[in-house]
């Protein structure tokens, strides 16, 4: 699974994660985007189990971007701990995402396949998402007006 | 090549935050400016720019017609600021072009072709580049330039900027020697069933352990 090899603290403040992702929100090297839709807090295994749907998906052929990683150390204090006593142990390694933030690219590959990959990749994550396209960007942002009006 | 697309812009009096209740209302706040022209703000129908954003891209001339203007103007699109997540555009750029005058533009690259390699489902094709800036006269800016993959027949083949053909009065911008498309070997991903460690957290080596170390090091303390 994905985790830091070194780190500057061990334990960092928890942090905000409100606003949107300003960096990392764009298809930058496939054809094929899954975007965050909603922030959380998504961990190694969740990555590591959304990266296994499509690599088995796709099997042969394709390329996969994995455009986060879980560089943020969660703490977790112990079972029937008390309170205090200072901040629990590293348990996990998450990525902090926002909205927007571009999860996985995919390349190489035909668009239903990219499609269906990225569909199954989404059901093992903890928030909605949605899928983009690199060329499509344009075309979509004039469906998705035609689908409000 | 002849002007086709048409877009028609009103002038625009508000300015700042205010947009974002236009927007609202299906007008989305641009500029144009050109090297001749002072900026102007515009406003422009969600609908028509969106359409025409789609087919103009940032390499076709655009008939700009502003109301109460006399002539149409021939802009290009310089930038659009698009919404994080549903894409819609926010702002738009247009660079007003003298037909006489050169200019730079982002022009995209399209595949063409079939590498033998890559219908048989050996290789992959990276895409080095995807779009690529040229310098040219506005009548001989191309709408696209297309790449022959056919050429690339095994895994050594790799076509370069100065593979690519252009019409005599486009100039590329790009080293000549900067790849565009290459192949690599398709690799099949073993999807191991092993039961994952915990990533075990402690075995992380810590830059500045400590806050003995903290103080020694230069690097600032945390706020």
């Amino acid at each position: 699974m994905l985790m830091p090899k070194r780190v500057k603290y061990r334990k960092p403040h928890r942090g905000r994660m409100t606003g949107r992702a300003t960096r990392g929100n764009e298809v930058s090297f496939g054809e094929y985007g899954l975007q965050a839709l909603e922030p959380c807090w998504m961990t190694a295994r969740q990555i590591e189990a959304a990266r296994r749907a499509i690599v088995r998906f796709l099997r042969r052929g394709g390329k996969v971007w994995i455009r986060v990683f879980p560089d943020h150390a969660a703490t977790l204090k112990g079972a029937e701990t008390r309170m205090g006593g200072g901040k629990g142990a590293v348990d996990h390694w998450v990525a902090v995402v926002r909205p927007g933030l571009m999860l996985f690219e995919l390349g190489g590959i035909r668009e239903e396949i990219a499609r269906d990959a990225l569909r199954l990749a989404s059901h093992k994550l903890p928030i909605r998402t949605q899928f983009v396209t690199r060329e499509g960007l344009a075309e979509s942002a004039s469906e998705a007006k035609e689908a409000v009006a | 090549m002849p002007v086709q697309i048409e877009l028609a812009a009103e002038p625009r009096e508000v300015q700042g935050r205010r947009v974002k209740q236009m927007r609202s209302q299906g007008w989305i706040p641009a500029v144009v400016y050109g090297h001749h022209t002072a900026p102007r703000s515009l406003q422009i129908e969600l609908r028509a720019l969106s359409k025409v954003l789609a087919r103009a891209g940032e390499s076709r001339l655009i008939s700009l017609q502003v109301a109460g203007g006399e002539t149409p103007q021939t802009v290009l699109v310089r930038e659009v600021q698009r919404d994080v997540l549903n894409h819609l555009p926010l702002h738009v750029d247009f660079y007003e072009v003298s037909m006489t005058e050169k200019l730079r533009a982002t022009v995209p690259l399209h595949f063409v072709g079939r590498s033998p390699l890559v219908a048989s489902g050996d290789a992959l094709l990276n895409e080095a580049l995807t779009e690529i800036e040229v310098e040219c006269l506005p009548a001989d800016l191309p709408e696209s330039i297309e790449v022959d993959i056919s050429r690339l027949t095994d895994f050594d083949a790799i076509i370069l900027v100065k593979d690519l053909q252009v019409s005599s009065g486009v100039e590329l911008l790009a080293d000549p020697n900067e790849p565009v498309a290459n192949l690599s070997a398709v690799r099949e991903e073993v999807v191991e069933e092993e039961v994952a460690a915990p990533a075990e957290a402690a075995e992380v080596e810590v830059v500045a352990k400590g806050k003995a170390a903290k103080g020694e090091e230069e690097v600032p303390a945390e706020e």
